[in-house]
């Protein structure tokens, strides 16, 4: 029996979060915008029209390649892709066709075995969006909405280096990951922000050769990616072990029934004509600008997880945690800058309550109004027997709700903790007064320490200090039997 | 002098003087240029068919459609600026014919096609919306080729097409016949045109006025219906140098919605205007002085010597700017010349059928009304009713030279060709070089204006037409048609002048001076016959 390596390659259109569309004023966004509704004679393609490249796509691009370790072209084209379809107003896509702005370039994934993975990219290039059509059969009709066109997308695509369907599902979890820490796409698959073709081939382990690779379109989440290309690999082991071939095919990944459906045969593949759109001139990246645009290139996402292992001592796991976001390692790195060190309990605080108010609120990090210095305040007053661990982390919620510091908060409620001897030893006074039968039991039953303890806090409504209530019951109470 | 001419026939900046002083009012102007539309452009202008009226072959038939009361109305508010005490523009009351290529809100923007013949333009092209922001006022939409496929006006989807004022047995030239033909006839002060290959230039020539093909990027062409994009130029067609350099003044310059259009500052053209010519140096080329093409039946490249009527306009010219103390540098060598219309066969074509595939039915323009199969039935059947014969002529070539196993032979070869082009004009213009022209001086066409029917038909030799405009195009400089005489059947013969790029300046002045230089020549004194009539 053979054993087989898949070979992947994958095409993304990233939708770009620029604040226009790429040729035009029109708002990029149109999400939950009525059909047609944010719209203008340049991306309906009118009669006379004309397109006019919006710099900050071109910067996003920049970034980009930038972060891919990629050349970035200091001049490029667009050229125009003609064929005809409803939805594509002018009956050309403006694309960058032989001389994209990113060529070349790698992208290093982590795989959850630990392996890093270097996967080559073969170039990315900026482009206009289509429309949307949508068939509806019963009444004979074919809507068009133009709401899409003109969105500026980059299309990336990589090298076929990718060898199983998870290592293409990891690629997509951190290329997402990368285009939102970079600021370039809201990379939000459910809303069409990263749009996935996946080339698909088998060959012998271990083999160079590259055998005709199919083409699935249509994989729009980091399931049917993985399922996709499972079922598409499945399906050509049983062809290659049936003694057949594999053709070169497009397929389509129909998501409601996990299948594949063949659309067409590759060798009937159209001729675009592609040729320079003589509407717009080169992007041309003057060395001022490019520096310009490279001087906000962040710190990436694994260089940041490696340093808060080194720098801060933190365990692999919270580091890669707490870099899954870059404003969330902002607002860590913040936190500990603010309290002046401790970054393993500032990372403690991250993990167990910043992520819960996250989680719970939907929010990120940087809207965050309890910010990284009112945290630093809580862990210091903490840290300093000010109030205990539950008043930090109550306090939390409190600073986001009334917009005051931690500091006058505690003044203004009251909750600082309860630790002078007196005041302790007269709640412990109180609760031996008032459960005289549970004394006796203590001299059976040492562990209702903990009970008396308990009660003393309810007394104090949670503001004492624990610790030193049960040194004074252990000091008040009769010794144990046992 | 000019105030004892007749309104229509006034140029654009004495209307504009006796507008803004308030000795005539915009109204007037306007009302006399509608009369005069009345009694010469024959039917009302429209794009539907008429009956065969023996009377339209007299007539001038310039404009597709008129906007005539938006034009009163605009006007009366000049009138009123006026009346207030306001400054309405250096254009103030000027009558404009528009190419009906441009787009412009509110009007029919048909590009001549019946594919767009009820396409109301939501938007006003650049040049245009600025000539309106000086004061001009828009009359109407003017006719030419169908989709300025042409060089005649004949294949415009509405007929009749225009005639040339001066004969109307001959056509106007094109693509921007009917702009031509208006601003002779004294049915417009001032159009705007466009030029792809010639198509202001050599109906300027076929109709006795000045013609203007600006540097390519010195004018917006945001709201013009593309042709070739790479060459496309709006300009100005006028009766004088002086109504060129003030319509280019308020056309020219920057674009937030054309990134062609050049960030340059645009010079005061109007001033330099009456410098003379002395000291500049104008060239004369042989390669202006023959055209070379295949011949129609036997498809020889045959090289023709140029009718001596316009090789005599020509030395002219060129003889009255040198009294004037020009230098006249003979023999100047453009060796590429004579491919500059294979050269446009191709380019433009690729761009043009790239150009044509918005025109699909699906969202404004003709879709048929024959019950379709499919999606591909709808674009064949539309495209197919909508479509005239030359646009269909030129997505066949283009997609033909553009196709992946061609484009290398044809496209791409094409533009390195051009490149060619582009150096025979960098050379002579060149300041350091060894010719250090200001201007070359050239006919502007082969032959005075053809009748009409003799050439249409066969799309090459209508082409070579065109032969001694386009290399302006391929290069991106500046060139300038102006009248030059008449030949002896009474037609006019144009002169032409290529300028190094961005110097449109030096152009008009020289024309200017040739103006002053012949004022006084009988020939200058000829009217168009459409107007004896
Ligand atoms: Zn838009």
């Amino acid at each position: 029996m053979l054993s087989f390596e898949a070979v992947i390659g994958l095409e993304i259109h990233i939708q770009l979060n620029t604040h226009t569309k790429i040729f035009c004023g029109c708002r990029a966004d149109s999400w939950g915008a009525p059909p047609n509704s944010n719209i203008c004679p340049v991306c309906c393609g009118l009669p006379g029209v004309l397109p006019v490249l919006n710099r900050i796509a071109v910067e996003k691009a920049v970034l980009l390649g930038a972060a891919l370790d990629a050349q970035v072209r200091d001049e490029s084209f667009f050229d125009r892709k003609n064929y005809f379809y409803p939805d594509l107003p002018k009956g050309y896509q403006i694309t960058q066709f032989d001389q994209a702005i990113v060529q070349g370039g790698h992208f290093d994934v982590p795989m959850p075995d630990g392996r890093i993975v270097p996967i080559s990219i073969t170039k990315a290039h900026l482009e206009e969006d289509a429309g949307k059509t949508r068939n509806d059969v019963a009444a004979g009709v074919r809507q068009i909405d133009m709401n899409r066109c003109g969105v500026p997308l980059i299309e990336l695509v990589t090298g076929p280096d990718l060898r199983s369907a998870e290592e293409a599902a990891q690629f997509l979890v951190r290329m997402r990951q990368l285009l939102r820490w970079l600021d370039i796409s809201e990379a939000n698959l459910e809303r069409g922000h990263l749009r996935c073709d996946a080339n698909v081939s088998i060959r012998e382990a271990g083999a160079t050769v590259l055998n005709p690779k199919t083409e699935i379109k249509n994989v729009n989440s980091i399931d049917a990616v993985r399922n996709a290309i499972e079922a598409e690999i499945a399906r050509q082991i049983g062809e290659v072990e049936a003694g057949r071939r594999v053709s070169a095919w497009t397929l389509d990944w129909d998501d409601e029934t996990q299948t594949l459906r063949k659309m067409r045969s590759k060798e009937t593949e159209a001729d675009y004509r592609y040729f320079r759109d003589p509407d717009l001139l080169s992007a041309r990246l003057t060395p001022e600008w490019k520096r310009a645009v490279l001087a906000t290139l962040p710190e990436l996402p694994l260089a940041r997880r490696s340093r808060f292992i080194v720098d801060y001592g933190l365990s692999a796991y919270d580091a890669s945690i707490l870099t899954e976001e870059r404003a969330l390692s902002d607002y860590f790195e913040a936190a500990v800058k603010a309290l002046g060190g401790n970054p393993k309990t500032v990372a403690n605080w991250m993990m167990n309550d910043i992520l819960r108010v996250l989680n719970e609120s939907n929010a990120t990090a940087s809207d965050l109004a309890f910010k990284p210095a009112h945290l630093a305040e809580t862990i210091r007053l903490v840290e300093a027997g000010t109030i205990n661990r539950a008043t930090g982390t109550a306090l939390i919620t409190k600073v986001i709700a009334t917009g005051r510091t931690p500091t006058e908060l505690i003044a203004a409620e009251g909750l600082a903790q309860i630790s002078g001897d007196d005041a302790l030893q007269a709640l412990a006074q109180a609760v031996l007064d008032e459960n005289p039968q549970q004394i006796e039991a203590y001299r059976k039953k040492p562990s209702l320490l903990k009970w008396f303890v308990g009660q003393a806090m309810r007394k104090s409504q949670g503001k004492a200090n624990a610790q030193a209530l049960e040194r004074i019951f252990l000091c008040v109470l009769p010794p144990a039997d046992v | 002098m000019t105030l004892s001419l007749p309104l229509p026939d006034q140029p654009a900046h004495a209307i504009a003087e006796s507008v803004r002083t308030g000795a005539v009012s915009a109204r007037a102007v306007v009302e006399a240029t509608l009369a005069r539309i009345d009694a010469v452009d024959g039917r009302r202008p429209s794009t539907s068919p008429g009956p065969d009226d023996p009377e339209n072959s007299r007539r001038v038939h310039a404009y597709i459609s008129l906007q005539a009361e938006q034009a009163l109305e605009r006007a009366d508010a000049i009138d009123a600026q006026v009346a207030r005490g306001e400054d309405p523009g250096p254009l103030a009351g000027v009558p404009l014919s528009v190419k009906d290529i441009f787009c412009v809100a509110g009007t029919p923007s048909t590009a001549a096609s019946r594919m767009l013949e009820h396409f109301v333009a939501p938007y006003t092209a650049t040049p245009i919306a600025r000539l309106q922001a000086a004061g001009a006022i828009a009359i109407g939409k003017v006719n030419l080729d169908e989709y300025a496929y042409g060089s005649s006006t004949e294949s415009s989807a509405f007929q009749p097409a225009t005639r040339n004022p001066w004969n109307a047995n001959c056509v106007p030239g094109g693509s921007s016949g009917g702009s031509a033909a208006s601003v002779a006839a004294g049915e417009a002060t001032l159009s705007v045109g466009t030029d792809t290959a010639g198509s202001i230039r050599q109906p300027a020539a076929f109709c006795g006025v000045v013609g203007l093909k600006p540097t390519y990027g010195r004018v917006s062409r945001y709201g013009l219906i593309a042709f070739g994009s790479s060459l496309d130029c709006p300009g100005p067609v006028t009766r004088t140098a002086r109504d060129a350099a003030l319509a280019l003044q308020a056309m020219a310059g920057a674009d937030p919605h054309d990134s062609t259009a050049a960030a340059l500052p645009v010079p005061d053209y109007s001033r330099g205007l009456d410098q003379g010519v002395r000291g500049l140096r104008i060239g004369l080329s042989p390669d202006y002085f023959r055209i070379r093409y295949p011949d129609p039946t036997t498809g020889e490249i045959r090289d023709t010597e140029l009718p001596p009527e316009i090789v005599a306009a020509t030395r002219a010219a060129a003889e009255a700017l040198a009294r004037a103390g020009a230098e006249i540098v003979e023999d100047v060598p453009l060796p590429n010349t004579s491919f500059g219309i294979p050269v446009y066969f191709v380019i433009s074509r690729v761009e043009a059928a790239s150009n044509l595939h918005r025109f699909d039915g699906v969202k404004y323009g003709h879709r048929t009304q024959q019950t379709i199969r499919d999606l591909r039935d709808m674009y064949r059947k539309s495209r197919g009713e909508g479509f005239g014969r030359q646009p269909k002529l030129r997505i066949l070539m283009g997609m033909y030279v553009s196709g992946a196993q061609y484009a290398s032979q044809y496209y791409q070869r094409a533009l390195r060709v051009r490149t060619l082009i582009r150096r025979d004009f960098e050379s002579v213009f060149d300041p350091q070089g060894a010719y250090r022209l200001n201007a070359l001086l050239t006919p502007t066409t082969p032959t005075t204006a053809f009748e009409i029917g003799a050439v249409y038909g066969n799309s090459v030799l209508m082409q070579y037409a065109d032969l001694l405009a386009v290399n302006a195009n391929h290069a991106g400089i500046p060139a300038l048609s102006m009248p030059g005489g008449f030949d002896a059947g009474g037609l006019p013969i144009g002169v032409q002048l290529f300028g190094a790029d961005w110097d449109e300046a030096t152009l008009l002045r020289i024309a200017h001076t040739f103006e002053t230089l012949t004022a006084d020549a009988a020939w200058r004194s000829r009217r168009p016959l459409a107007l004896t009539q």
